[in-house]
């Protein structure tokens, strides 16, 4: 007999509807297609099914399968007759329903899942009204895990969800089943925070009040909330988020499914990188000059005092955390009045690098995070996927557990929450290496000779690592599907190119049904559309301030003088400035340095377009109006007594407002601001002419990226590095340096206490331990931090997180060195008492 | 912390093995012997030897009956309560001994020597009911043959079996 190829559609009727589906899919998500909803609570579609609670029984009355059934455990087949309301099945969940709410602390009406809880939902449905069992309940005593989620034992129907996350999707090991039987515990060894940074999901998962998300407890029940469909802005990848809002304020985010891109889970960087919108410290009005003022008045002043200005003279500063809107408007204003093109990026080399990574992008190259999980071979080159980019490390432990190769190709020593090799290299040497992998990979490819021939030459590799690099070339030459990450962060402009030409090139060796995968990582959750754009960069615009060459800047929702290693220079050179207009909705210096500062309202308020690495477009609703939290006007005791016609703090407009009608009032409005001009704003992005992003978004690539075959390789110098000398590299980690992210209460509050990274070797030659705390000479005076040392990390380096509670600020400029023996450890007097490593002008 | 030589025995179990954890459980086994019972800081060294994490341990380990993770008294009494002893009125035998030792099932006698505890089926269905005492059986039983087991092992005569 012939085995049925995969993809085999069959048919089966359940409760007297017939439906075809794909052979073995569960029956339980077959009834689910027919909009019948079987009762559930450990099976879940990104778990998969394990039988553990016999909630989903149903009666299969014909066909290869008969009797009483778990509809999770069985498999779709042809001729299936299924009843879900055969009085067998439903009296038996009714007996599983009763057992598993015989220890149930009926605590409903305080417990936070009330409301929208499972466990409500089946002892409901399952007919569950009266208790019978009188005897002692079993009890538990809960544990502390940390700031996120709370913990009630009690409650617990022991489904294994939670368990089987944290392990085996997001490879955490504190977390797990504890005991047997009706002791079975699900918690930690001993109480304390979740190391995961996926935790956060287990209360997504968890069908009741066991776990809960501890900063909103008590404090929204789900029908109290505005909730509504949003996009996570705390990295490229823009995973799907609901937004959940009470009386003007952020309660919680949960994640929303989006199979091509998060699928059902989010990080927690994403889940608590919210509460910058609720800021005290929040620009809310209007001001010209210091003073408060409404916005017509602001506007016009802004327009009246950029009218003496040459328009070569004008620059504006743009932010990847804008919406596409906002980009829009910014680009267009830049054009219609002949201003200087629009900065997005902090230095030259990451322009260089987002640029060369969009411009290797095309439709048929492209992966999203879902591709990960479908390669067998993957190459991560200089990026360190769970600090810029956390949801693409559960994706590749998601294909490595599937089998996949995984290699990464970095300077630093990059986490993975799964099996891979690593090799280290110097930042300046990574693309020699790419080139070396790549000779293998491409050996005797006509089509592949002018790509090789532009590559770089490889650095003096030892045999065994050289070796190593041929392998995987080979692996990459000969695999289905051939996946290439590449990061932007840290890598010199070229090398995004390489990597997509390397890609591109792979997929031509494969037959028709086969491919290949590029998939870039870039700063912001628009940066794609900024690279796109193009623009200067900002070291360039700095200069031309000090040279007189800009003397009217308008800086729209970037944060340049808490991201800039060269803070006092920039201070300086605003001062210099004739007009410095801010839009912005986050607090920060330079709002204190700007004439005209014009508030806007966050993506809670606005919403908007985000266009993510992979070209897909989507959309986030406005959730909530803006406006002063009631939970602060209350407690003041009252509102404002006030006479006004809208809320108190509510005068924030979106920033795209904003522009728009300051290009009216400069006299060259007439941009409808419809997807037609959006497009034209964008023509690296082809698919934005069709208007608005269905729900799970819309690739807008082009089919096929023109000149992508061949990269054009300019020479990239390595820095004078003088011997005994440390190359210092500023850096992201999953929390603490993101730029709205780090302005987010809760993770100030809990992320973990700020690091630098050095290796072993280089540890080893100063006499420093890991753990010591080290005093580092910068520029601009000493950096105090707790040293990690790391021996999968390239030596000649130091790593500095941009995380405001570490004075990386001191760096006083960019490309520093600094000696390697005259970093010391201070000794246990020395050691700061905590506050002395954050920012006084955080407050 | 546990001896040199137990340190020795455990790495030398452990070498050569591709994944240590599957002997998880006789390296519990061997650190119990030393400790009396799995102690905290008996699992803890376990998890480090074992290369897992403590709870990755600590789940093994309350999954099994004859880990022990609280101290337990010189003998420790496994009455058996799988079905087939169950309708040999196991619970007889256990009401029996409890009242005997003046504890509850989980307790220990306040003399240190008795600890009571029940188990899964131990195989020797055919001699119901049935105990384990320190990894010897038991069986078949009688509120006075228990009378007697204990004064045997009061006595200090019996050999001190350990499991495993
Ligand atoms: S804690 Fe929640 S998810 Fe975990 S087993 Fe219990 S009910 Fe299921
Ligand atoms: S991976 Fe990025 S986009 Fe996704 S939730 Fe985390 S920070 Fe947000
Ligand atoms: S959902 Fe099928 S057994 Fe739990
Ligand atoms: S049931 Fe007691 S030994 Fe088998």
């Amino acid at each position: 007999m012939s085995r049925k190829p995969e993809e085999a559609s069959c048919r089966l009727t359940i409760d007297g509807r017939e439906i075809v589906v794909a052979a073995d899919t569960p029956v339980i998500d077959a009834a689910e297609r027919l909009g019948i909803m079987i009762p559930r609570f450990c099976y879940h579609p990104a778990l998969g099914a394990v039988g553990a609670c016999r909630m989903c029984a149903v009666k299969f009355l014909d066909g290869p399968v008969k009797g009483l059934q778990m509809s999770c455990m069985v498999g779709a087949r042809d001729g299936m007759v299924v009843s879900t309301t055969n009085p067998e099945a439903v009296d038996f969940r009714r007996q599983v329903v009763e057992w598993l709410m015989a220890n149930h602390p009926h605590d409903c009406p305080v417990c936070d899942e009330g409301g929208h809880c499972l466990l409500q939902d089946e002892t409901i449905s399952g007919g569950h009204a009266l208790r019978r069992y009188r005897g002692p309940k079993r009890t538990y005593r809960d544990q502390d895990l940390g700031p996120f989620v709370a913990h009630e034992m009690n409650r617990c129907i022991h489904c294994y969800r939670c368990a089987r996350f944290y392990q085996e999707v997001a490879g955490g090991r504190d977390y797990g089943v504890l005991s047997i039987a009706r002791r079975t515990y699900f918690g930690r060894y001993e109480g304390g925070r979740l190391e995961s940074p996926f935790a956060g999901n287990i209360i997504d998962l968890c069908p009741t009040g066991t776990l809960t998300d501890k900063p909103s407890r008590y404090r929204a029940r789900r029908w109290d909330l505005e909730r509504g469909p949003s996009v996570c802005l705390h990295c490229s990848l823009g995973c799907g988020l609901t937004v959940g809002a009470r009386y003007r304020e952020v309660m919680k985010l949960e994640a929303r499914l989006n199979p091509e891109v998060n699928g059902h889970f989010i990080c927690d960087r994403g889940r608590y990188g919210f509460g910058y919108e609720s800021r005290p410290d929040r620009p809310r009005q209007p001001r010209v000059d210091g003073r408060e003022t409404i916005a017509g008045a602001a506007l016009a002043a802004l327009a009246e005092g950029l009218k003496p200005f040459e328009a070569g003279k004008v620059a504006m500063v743009g932010g990847t955390r804008s919406n596409l809107e906002t980009l829009a408007a910014l680009l267009g204003l830049c054009r219609d009045q002949g201003w200087r093109p629009p900065v997005f990026f902090r230095d030259a080399r990451l322009a260089g690098a987002a640029e060369s990574a969009a411009a290797a992008l095309s439709g048929d190259l492209v992966a999203s995070l879902a591709d990960v999980g479908r390669a067998d071979v993957i190459l991560v080159v200089c990026a360190d996927p769970l600090a810029e980019a956390p949801m693409l490390a559960l994706s590749l432990r998601r294909a490595a557990r599937r089998g996949a190769a995984v290699l990464v190709l970095d300077h630093r020593p990059c986490d993975l929450p799964c099996e891979a090799e690593r090799l280290t290299f110097a930042p300046q040497e990574l693309a020699g290496c790419l080139s070396r992998l790549a000779h293998a990979a491409l050996r005797g490819r006509k089509e592949a000779a002018a790509y090789l021939s532009s590559l770089p030459l490889p650095p003096d590799l030892l045999p065994e690592t050289a070796l190593a690099l041929d392998t995987w070339g080979k692996r990459l030459a000969e695999a289905r599907f051939p996946l290439v990450v590449c990061g932007t962060d840290q890598a010199e402009p070229t090398l995004p190119a390489l990597a997509g030409g390397l890609a591109r090139l792979l997929a031509g060796s494969h037959d028709q049904d086969r491919r290949a995968g590029f998939l870039p990582l870039l700063p912001g959750p628009n940066g794609l559309a900024a690279a796109l754009a193009g623009g200067g960069d900002l070291e360039a615009l700095l200069a031309d301030i000090e040279d007189g060459r800009a003397t009217a800047l308008l800086v729209v929702e970037s944060d340049l003088l808490s991201r800039t290693p060269e803070p006092e220079r920039w201070l300086a050179a605003l001062r210099k400035l004739k007009l410095l207009a801010v839009c912005d909705h986050l607090p920060s210096p330079l709002l204190e340095a700007a004439h005209v500062v014009l508030p806007s309202r966050t993506v809670f308020e606005a919403g908007g377009h985000f266009v993510n690495q992979e070209g897909r477009l989507q959309r986030a609703m406005p959730v909530f109006s803006p406006g002063l939290p009631m939970g602060r006007t209350l407690r003041e005791g009252h509102p404002p007594r006030l006479f006004m016609s809208c809320a108190p703090g509510s005068e924030p407009r979106p920033a795209a407002d904003w522009l728009k009608d300051l290009a009216g009032l400069l006299g060259a409005g007439g941009r409808a601001g419809d997807w037609a001009d959006l497009a034209a704003a964008f023509p690296g992005l082809p698919g934005l002419a069709a208007g608005p992003a269905p729900e799970n978004g819309r690739r807008c690539l082009p089919e096929t990226a023109p000149g992508a075959d061949a990269p054009s390789v300019a020479k990239t110098g390595s820095p004078d590095v003088p011997p005994d000398h440390l190359q210092v590299l500023l850096v992201e980690r999953t929390f603490g340096t993101e730029e709205l992210s780090c302005r987010a209460p809760l993770l100030a509050a809990s992320a973990p206490e700020p690091w630098v990274d050095l290796a072993a070797a280089d540890a080893g030659k100063a006499g420093l331990a890991h753990g010591a705390w080290l005093l580092v000479p910068l520029p601009g005076g000493p950096l105090r931090a707790r040293l990690r040392v790391h021996q999968d990390m390239a030596p000649g380096l130091l790593l500095l997180p941009r995380d405001p509670r570490l004075l990386w600020q001191r760096l006083a400029g960019t490309g520093v060195l600094v000696e390697l023996l005259r970093l010391h450890a201070i000794t246990a007097e020395e050691e700061p008492a905590g506050e002395d490593t954050t920012l006084e002008a955080e407050p | 912390m546990p001896d040199d030589d137990l340190r020795r025995t455990i790495l030398n179990m452990l070498q050569g093995v591709e994944h240590p954890r599957e002997k998880a459980v006789d390296v519990m086994y061997l650190l119990q012997r030393q400790y009396g019972y799995l102690c905290d800081e008996a699992l803890v060294v376990g998890a480090e030897l074992l290369g897992m994490t403590p709870l990755e341990l600590e789940e093994l380990a309350t999954f099994y009956d004859f880990i022990y993770r609280r101290p337990v008294g010189k003998y420790v009494i496994h009455v058996c309560d799988g079905v087939v002893c169950w309708m040999h009125h196991e619970d007889d035998i256990f009401r029996h001994l409890c009242a005997r030792l003046g504890v509850r099932p989980g307790e220990t006698t306040a003399d240190g020597l008795f600890t009571v505890l029940p188990t899964v089926c131990i195989g020797d269905c055919d001699k119901a009911p049935a105990m384990l005492v320190n990894g010897r059986f038991y069986g078949p039983l009688t509120p006075g043959r228990v009378d007697e087991i204990l004064e045997t092992l009061r006595s200090g005569d019996e050999e001190r079996v350990l499991c495993p």
